[in-house]
This record gives structure tokens, C-alpha cells and sequence, in this order.
């Protein structure tokens, strides 16, 4: 704990230092450096918990906040690590991202010292164990987070996402105040240690108190229906910023919905069910919507709302498990979830990076406007390829092993007799079968439309970019490969925070099947090396020739297939999903001089509900536009009024 | 041990023996003579022999990408369930493997013929991400039902039903099979869904697909569109077949049923065309409705409900 406390200390000094250099690109050096320090302190600490169990460290704050308690459990360690490496590879990333902008003159500081906020807020959320203060931190990690995504606000449409972002970082927060208040009237202390008395005394208000606390610290995860934020707010920042959101931040929300379920221990079957097919539906929905964005930032946003959903699905089965005691299929779902989180906090992270390694060099997020860029920038490119095989959840990377669990723990829960979790197990796995194909849809096209083929316009790459933003892509792709060949080494560790919540003596057998798992990978990779080997050895003379236009030679790179064409036979399936406006210009005449065409897909919920509401609230608000009207004379009759209307209330009061 | 080393060598040569019994069967039914059964073999050690063209706008990424297909299809066959209706390598979790392998091998298809910047193969790759959509929710409805019905959790499970539900399981089998039919239809690219001989391009799937493959490329992809269909056909083989079967019974009914599988395409190919595109998805959804009867099937056997 104490190397924690020294790791958080080291980031804020480094914050300050970064105030006192001149120089952005040194500024941008000294924060790298501090972080990486930072971090390895934080690791430290994180595995010596690992090892030899919890510790707590309490701070007296006066009367308001009785003792403040900091506590570096299994969970929080859990947490803490993802925290400190994924902000520190997007820290070190952000050297390169920021050199353009530097060189126009843009300042940076106050970027500097938002960034490593928002990498010590978050470090802090996880460890605070007092309501009071974990709320503060929990504001300051929303604020920097909201400033850092408003890093181009001389754009209108940042401004406007950011504010958005605000809104609903500010709806979540109302809930979690809930959470807290109504958890600390009931055990009368701001601790939450008192916390976990309140289920065992009442059952009904536990799950009750789950269910504010799910809300809430689901709209920071991005649950549907509260998703509406990301897909705005994740674009609009610049890409080591999103890397952070996405691949860290999002998943304090899911470290929320953790400890609400440690302190309110099991809700009630109807409360299971509703978090298992939220979970469901804010997969195939999140995915559904990454398959047809244009936007390469935005369509990451949404598959991150799919992961979200993945994660959510593993609770949820391990709630039921739980409930109808199956310890073991408890175990693997819940280890299952946890060790996707961790995934995609890798592989998200990979894949906006290199979306921002494109936007860098062909200042576009628009995927219809590339194309080869594989030949120009193959690191990252390769990159790219490899996050996209990883979040597909396909063998043999990262991603398969935590959907591998989730899918076990499914079969395995089959067991269950129970005609309701039978079908809503079945349920849940062809969903989660239809998400991995859908992703597959999602995520070839976009590499294809991006990364492979001719380039589609001006908007193409000379080069790869510098290296400080190469190696932290390279890190990330190794770890994705890493993590899927030596699972049972690596998610022992998942083990531990799962294991808060069971103690059953099964988890050695847990072990023993992730290393079959390895074992097979490993005969996979072997196959697949063996092959590319013998092919090497035996293939004959090649030439090159230019695509088979199937009879016509005037192939053009524009005549190439789009991405919006590519999804629309999925399109067609799902139509009433999304709500598709076309804007058709036809060509007319002889000479036709200009045409245009253009379809958009916008999301339904905030087509149908979130617009109408905000239309709703616009106009009753107008109404009262007479009374600010901007007349100063105006206003001080209203002064005046009001002293008046006091003075008599006075009087009459005395 | 034995059955192992026989599954590996059956993967290896069937696939083309049903390609060709297909089209003995197509020549049949047209009153023409046709080649020899061992002709796709033929095919495929000329193909092997001849020097390959690459397209200007690939990299070596169309060059790996059949043979890593090739790897995917050999790695997922090991948890398929074939001859005795065992498995190669019987794990929990076999179905996942064979699934997700069989999921890369699309994802890195789908890359490589993206790659040639022809649009021609992007219409085709269109096709096939989304019938794959369909495809892969039913197959996994029918084969955790029937696992949930067998209480077994291993891919093997399949050879189990008819011991474990009686008169309901012909029923349950019935419908799995017609699930896997489709399939198989689907996966291995044959008619109503996708036609091999055909030369129009529009209308095309996974052929399309492979337009700028050729050589050594062109051998490999057609060899794995084979093997998928011929791992499709022994799930069905194994849901048939049971198990108290001897060793040369069952290695005998296992190839009775490839051959009446390949026929029975055959036979389709030579009655009915292809489907218009836009009733191909209508062919395909009937799949997840099959599923579906399966899992109510199972559900009725277990809980009576």
C-alpha cells in the first residue's frame, strides 16, 4: 500500500514538474517518464498484494469524512494494474500522437496535467473505501477525462459531444449518490466496510440499493440504454485519450458494479435475469451499430459497448449460478468476465491506437476515404490486423480465452435443471455465438476497407509513423498473442478477484483446463507455422499481375467495394435496428454536372427517444426565456421585488 | 489410436471423393458420362504444380492466407466428432475450438479476397460475413441442446441422443440433421445457395470470392471448402449413427452416409437451381427456425413443459 501511495505521489509530482518545463515535446517526456515510474511503484504494489493479501491504510479527515480508508484488496489490485500499464503505454503513445499539434502551436499544458490526473483519479477510485471520497475522486476522474476529450474545442461538434459527455457523467453520478445514501443512512458510517451489514438485515432493500448502483455506475460503462455518451464522446478526443477511456476508464464503471455486488451480495432472480438480458441485449446491440459505422473511432466506441455487454453477460450467469449454487460455473463465468476485461483493455486500447496512427497521417476517421494502407504503414496495419483477430475472440489470441470461459461456463451451466435458465442460457449463447459473427462482419471490413485494397482518395500515408507510438502498439499486440498462448499462467491472476466472491476449492481444476486450452493454441500456432513452412518449401514461380476486372481493364481505385455496401446485406437483415436516412442527388441530363449520394445510420435510441426528450425539454424551458431576457432594468426590478417581497414576509413574520 | 490416425487420413482424402461423387451424380442425372470420381485429386496435384499469379494490390498477406485457412480447417477437425464418433482430441469445449477455428479461417478469407481491391470479391465476402451471422447462432443452439439433453459436455455428445431420449430423439435428430443439412449447404458453397459450375459473377458467394486465386492458392481453397462440407457431414454421421456399432459396421456405415450425402446433393444440383439472392437469407433463416424445434424438442424431453 505503500508503494501505491508513493506511485500516485510520483504521477501528481510529475504533474507539477511537467507545469515548470518549458518545452511541450519535453513536457510530453516528463509526464512519459513519471508515469512509467508511477506505474512500476503501483505494480509493485498490486503484486505484493497479490501475494500476501490485503492491506488498508486509514487517513483521519475531520468530522465530515470520518476515516477516510484506502484498501489495496485482490479486486482493486485487479483494477489497479490495468490502470497504471494501459495509461502508461497511451501516456508514452501520446509523445508521437501530439507532434503535429505541437508544431502548429497548439498548448498542451493544461492536456499534460488533465492526463495525468485522470490516470491518479483513477488509480484512486479503486482503492477508496469511503463513500464520501470515492465520490470526489470519481468527479475529478469524469472532470479531467471531460477535458482532456475537449482537446480540439475549436470545433463546434467537440464542444457539443463534450457537454454531452457531462450530461450523462452527471445522470450517472445522481445514482451513485443514491447508492451511497442509501447504503450509509442504513449502516450509519461513510465506510464501506459497515456497508455489507445492510443486505444481510434486508434483503429486498439490498437489491433494491443493486439496482441504483447498477444504473449508475452502468452509464459509465455504457450499458444500453445509457450508452448514448460513448459513441459521441470517444471520436471526438484524440486517440491516446480514447485509448484511456475506452480501454481503462469505462471499466471503473464495471469495478463499480463489482463492489455493488460485494456489498449487496446476491439480488433476486428478477434482478439476475434483468442484468443478464441487459448485458445481452447491450452486446448485440453495441455490435450491431460498430457494424455500420464510417467512422473507424466511432465504430470502436460501439464495440466497446459490446465488450461491455460480453462482461456483463459473465456476471450475470454467475449471478444465476450463484443462486442456484453452482459454485463452479459460478467461478469460470466470473473469472471468465474478469479476464475480459482485461482483454479488452488490451485490444481496445490496440485498436484505437492504431485508429489513431491512420488519423495522424491521413487526417481522416472516415474508413470510405482509405484504403492500402497496409503498404504504407504496415506496423500498423499488422497492429490493427491483430487487435481485430483479438476482439473477434478468435484462436489464438487473448480475446478466445475469455470468451472460451464465458462459453464454458454457459455449457456447464446447462446443467442447471431449471426449465427458465435452460432458455435463457440458450439465449445467451447464440447471442453470444451472433455477436462473434457479427464482429467478424464488423471488423473485416473495416480492415479491408482501411488497411487493405488500392487507396480510395488524396487521403493516403507516405510513411509509418515515429517510433514512441509504434512501441506501444507492438507492446499491446505482443501481450494480445502472450495472454492467448499462456492463459494459465496469466489468468491465475483473474482467479484472485473472482475468488473474493467464491471460496470454493475448485479452482485448481480451473487451472488444469486452461492449460489444455494453451496446449491446443499452441498445436494451432504450430499447425499454422508448419503449413506457411511447407508452402514456403514447395511453391513455385510467381508473377504479378493487376486484379481480374472479370473482362474489363479500366479499374479504377474509386470502383473498389465500399464499406457501406459491404455491411448492407446485414443492413437489410436487421432494418428495423437502425434508422437509415439516404441523401440522393440524381445526375440528370445530358451532362450531368454533379450528383451525390449519402446514407447515415443513426442510432435509434437517440433518434427515437433521447431527441424527442431533449426537443420536449427545450420547449418547456423556452418558456421561460421572459424572465432572463437580458434587460439589466428588468433585472433589478426583479431585485427589487424579491427585497420587498422579503421585507414583508419579515414583518409579518416578527 | 487407430480410429485417430484413420479420422486424419479420411479428412485428408474424402473430401475430394465426395466433390467428385457430386459431380458423377450431376453427370448422371444430365445422361452424360462425366469424369472419374478421383478427378478433384487430379485437379488438385495439377494445380499444385503450376507457377502462381498474384494480383498487384495484394500483399503477403494473400499469399499466407490459404494455407493458415488450410491449418484452421486440419485444427478444427481435431474436436470433430467422426468415425465411432469420436473425436481426435475430446475436450470440454471442443464445440468453441471447432467453431472459432473455423471462424478464423472466414475472418482471414474474407481479408484475403478483400485484399485484391475488386469489387467483384467484395460483393462475394458481403455475402458470406452475413450468412455466417445466420449460420452460427442456430448450429450453436442445436449442438448445446443436444448437450444439454445427453448431459454430456464434449462435442461427442452427438452420438449420444438416440440412447438418451428414446422415440422423441428420431425427432430431435430428425430436425438437427435438417439444421446441419443446411449448413453444410451453406458452408460448402453448393446449390441453392451458392453454385460451383457457374460462370456469372454477380450472383456468386464463395466462388466469387476466389476469383484471383490460383495455382497452388486455388488447390488449397478448394480442398478446405471441401473439408468443411465433409466435417459438416460426419456431425450428421455421428448423430446417426450408434454406438454400439463394431468397428468395420460403423467405418462402413460412416462412409455409406458420405456417399449418400454427396448423392443426395448431387441430386439437388441437378433438380432445382439457385436461388434468387434475395431468398437465399429467407433459406438460410429457416435454419435458425429448425434450431429453434430442436431446442423446444429438448426442452419438452427434459422438463416436460
Amino acid at each position: 500500500m505503500n508503494f501505491y501511495f508513493i506511485g500516485i505521489a510520483i504521477l501528481i509530482l510529475g504533474a507539477i514538474f511537467s507545469l515548470a518545463v518549458k518545452n511541450p515535446n519535453n513536457k510530453l517526456k516528463t509526464i512519459s517518464v513519471f508515469s512509467v515510474i508511477g506505474a512500476l511503484n503501483i505494480l509493485v504494489a498490486s503484486i505484493k498484494t497479490f501475494i500476501s493479501g490485503a492491506n488498508d491504510f486509514v487517513f483521519n479527515l475531520g468530522s465530515v469524512f470520518q476515516n477516510v480508508r484506502f484498501s489495496l484488496d485482490n479486486i482493486s489490485a485487479f483494477f489497479a494494474i490495468i490502470i497504471a500499464v494501459m495509461s502508461t503505454l497511451a501516456i508514452i503513445y501520446s509523445n508521437g500522437y501530439l507532434k503535429p499539434y505541437i508544431e502548429k502551436g497548439k498548448n498542451i499544458t493544461a492536456h499534460c496535467l488533465f492526463l495525468i490526473m485522470l490516470m491518479a483519479s483513477m488509480l484512486g477510485v479503486v482503492v477508496c473505501q469511503n463513500a464520501l471520497m470515492f465520490l470526489i475522486i470519481w468527479e475529478l476522474m469524469s472532470l479531467s477525462s471531460f477535458f482532456l476529450c475537449l482537446f480540439e474545442y475549436e470545433q463546434k461538434e467537440v464542444i457539443s459531444s463534450g457537454i454531452k459527455y457531462l450530461v450523462y457523467m452527471h445522470l450517472s453520478v445522481i445514482f451513485i449518490i443514491i447508492f451511497f445514501a442509501l447504503l450509509s443512512i442504513q449502516a450509519h458510517s461513510l465506510d464501506f466496510n459497515y456497508f455489507y451489514g445492510v443486505a444481510k438485515e434486508n434483503i429486498q432493500l439490498a437489491n433494491l440499493i443493486f439496482i441504483f448502483g447498477f444504473i449508475g455506475f452502468g452509464i459509465k460503462a455504457g450499458f444500453v440504454p445509457f450508452h448514448n455518451w460513448l459513441p459521441d464522446a470517444h471520436p471526438k478526443a484524440p486517440s491516446h485519450v480514447s485509448a484511456m477511456m475506452s480501454g481503462v476508464m469505462i471499466k471503473t464503471g464495471v469495478y463499480g458494479i463489482i463492489r455493488a455486488l460485494e456489498i449487496c451480495s446476491i439480488p433476486t432472480l428478477s434482478t439476475i435475469y434483468l442484468v443478464l438480458i441487459l448485458s445481452i441485449i447491450t452486446a448485440l446491440y453495441g455490435i450491431s451499430y460498430a457494424s455500420v459505422q464510417k467512422d473507424i473511432k466511432k465504430m470502436l466506441a460501439y464495440s466497446s459497448i459490446e465488450n461491455m455487454g460480453i462482461i456483463g453477460i459473465g456476471i450475470g450467469v454467475y449471478l444465476l449460478a450463484t443462486h442456484y449454487e453452482y459454485p463452479t460455473v459460478a467461478l469460470i463465468a466470473l473469472c471468465g468476465s474478469f479476464a475480459h476485461i482485461l482483454n479488452h483493455s488490451i485490444f481496445k486500447e490496440l485498436l484505437f491506437l492504431s485508429a489513431g496512427s491512420v488519423y495522424i497521417k491521413t487526417h481522416t476517421k472516415n474508413m470510405e476515404l482509405l484504403g492500402g494502407l497496409i503498404k504504407k504503414m504496415p506496423i500498423t496495419a499488422i497492429c490493427f490486423i491483430l487487435g481485430g483477430i483479438s476482439i473477434c475472440a478468435l484462436p489464438p489470441f487473448n480475446g478466445f480465452v475469455s470468451e472460451f470461459l464465458i462459453y464454458m461456463s454457459f455449457i456447464k451451466a446447462l446443467d442447471i435443471s431449471n426449465f427458465g435458465v435452460f432458455i435463457v442460457i440458450l439465449f445467451a449463447l447464440a447471442s453470444l455465438a451472433l455477436v462473434g459473427t457479427i464482429a467478424i462482419l464488423c471488423f473485416t471490413k473495416t480492415i479491408s476497407i482501411a488497411f487493405l485494397g488500392e487507396s480510395r482518395s488524396e487521403h493516403c500515408a507516405n510513411e509509418d509513423n515515429p517510433k514512441s507510438m509504434l512501441v506501444s502498439m507492438s507492446i499491446l499486440a505482443c501481450a494480445c498473442l502472450v495472454l492467448g498462448l499462456f492463459p494459465q499462467y496469466v489468468f491465475k491472476y483473474t482467479l484472485l478477484p473472482a475468488r473474493v466472491f467464491i471460496d470454493y476449492g475448485c479452482a485448481c481444476k480451473q487451472i488444469e483446463f486452461l492449460s489444455t486450452i494453451s496446449k491446443c493454441l499452441w498445436a494451432f500456432v504450430g499447425l499454422i507455422i508448419l503449413f506457411l513452412l511447407i508452402k514456403k518449401a514447395i511453391s513455385n514461380k510467381t508473377s504479378i499481375y493487376s486484379t481480374w476486372g472479370c473482362g474489363y481493364n479500366k479499374l479504377t481505385s474509386k470502383m473498389q467495394y465500399s464499406g457501406a455496401s459491404y455491411t448492407s446485406p446485414f443492413l437489410n437483415i436487421v432494418k428495423p435496428l437502425f434508422k437509415r436516412t439516404r441523401d440522393v442527388k440524381k445526375a440528370k441530363g445530358l451532362f450531368p454536372t454533379d450528383a451525390h449520394y449519402e446514407t447515415r445510420v443513426d442510432d435509434i435510441e437517440e433518434t427515437y427517444i433521447i431527441n424527442p426528450i431533449l426537443k420536449w425539454d427545450e420547449k418547456f424551458l423556452s418558456k421561460f426565456e421572459i424572465i432572463q431576457n437580458g434587460d439589466i432594468q428588468q433585472y433589478i426590478r426583479f431585485g427589487l421585488a424579491f427585497l420587498a417581497l422579503a421585507l414583508i414576509v419579515a414583518i409579518l413574520i416578527i | 489410436m487407430i480410429v485417430k490416425i484413420l479420422n486424419l487420413i479420411l479428412l485428408l482424402i474424402t473430401p475430394f471423393l465426395m466433390v467428385g461423387l457430386i459431380r458423377k451424380t450431376k453427370a448422371f442425372w444430365g445422361a452424360r458420362k462425366g469424369a472419374s470420381i478421383f478427378q478433384p485429386i487430379y485437379d488438385f496435384i495439377k494445380l499444385m504444380k503450376k507457377d502462381s499469379i498474384f494480383s498487384s494490390s495484394t500483399t503477403s498477406l494473400f499469399k499466407i492466407a490459404p494455407m493458415i485457412n488450410f491449418a484452421c480447417i486440419v485444427f478444427a477437425s481435431l474436436f470433430a466428432p467422426m468415425v465411432m464418433g469420436q473425436s481426435i482430441i475430446n475436450i470440454q469445449g471442443g464445440l468453441i475450438l471447432f467453431a472459432y477455428a473455423l471462424g478464423l479461417s472466414k475472418f482471414i478469407s474474407l481479408l484475403a479476397s478483400m485484399e485484391t481491391a475488386s469489387s467483384f470479391e467484395g460483393m462475394g465476402s458481403s455475402r458470406e460475413a452475413c450468412f455466417t451471422t445466420i449460420i452460427e447462432p442456430a448450429f450453436f443452439i442445436v449442438i448445446a441442446s443436444i448437450m444439454a439433453l445427453c448431459k454430456v459436455y464434449t462435442f461427442d455428445s452427438l452420438n449420444q441422443v438416440i440412447a438418451n431420449s428414446g422415440s422423441l430423439g428420431i425427432l430431435i435428430i430428425i430436425f438437427a440433421i435438417a439444421c446441419l443439412f443446411i449448413m453444410l449447404v451453406v458452408e460448402g458453397a453448393r446449390v441453392p445457395v451458392d453454385d460451383p459450375a457457374t460462370h456469372l459473377e454477380l450472383t456468386m458467394i464463395h466462388e466469387v470470392m476466389i476469383l484471383d486465386n490460383c495455382s497452388q492458392e486455388l488447390a488449397i481453397i478448394s480442398y478446405c471448402a471441401a473439408a468443411k462440407m465433409f466435417l459438416i457431414s460426419s456431425l450428421i454421421a455421428t448423430l446417426i449413427l450408434p454406438l454400439s456399432l463394431p468397428f468395420w459396421a460403423s467405418l462402413g456405415a460412416f462412409l455409406a452416409i458420405m456417399i449418400l450425402i454427396s448423392i443426395i446433393i448431387g441430386t439437388i444440383e441437378s433438380a432445382i437451381a439457385r436461388l434468387r439472392m434475395s431468398h437465399i437469407f429467407e433459406f438460410v433463416f429457416v435454419m435458425s427456425s429448425l434450431a429453434l424445434v430442436v431446442a423446444s424438442l429438448v426442452a419438452l424431453k427434459l422438463y416436460g413443459v
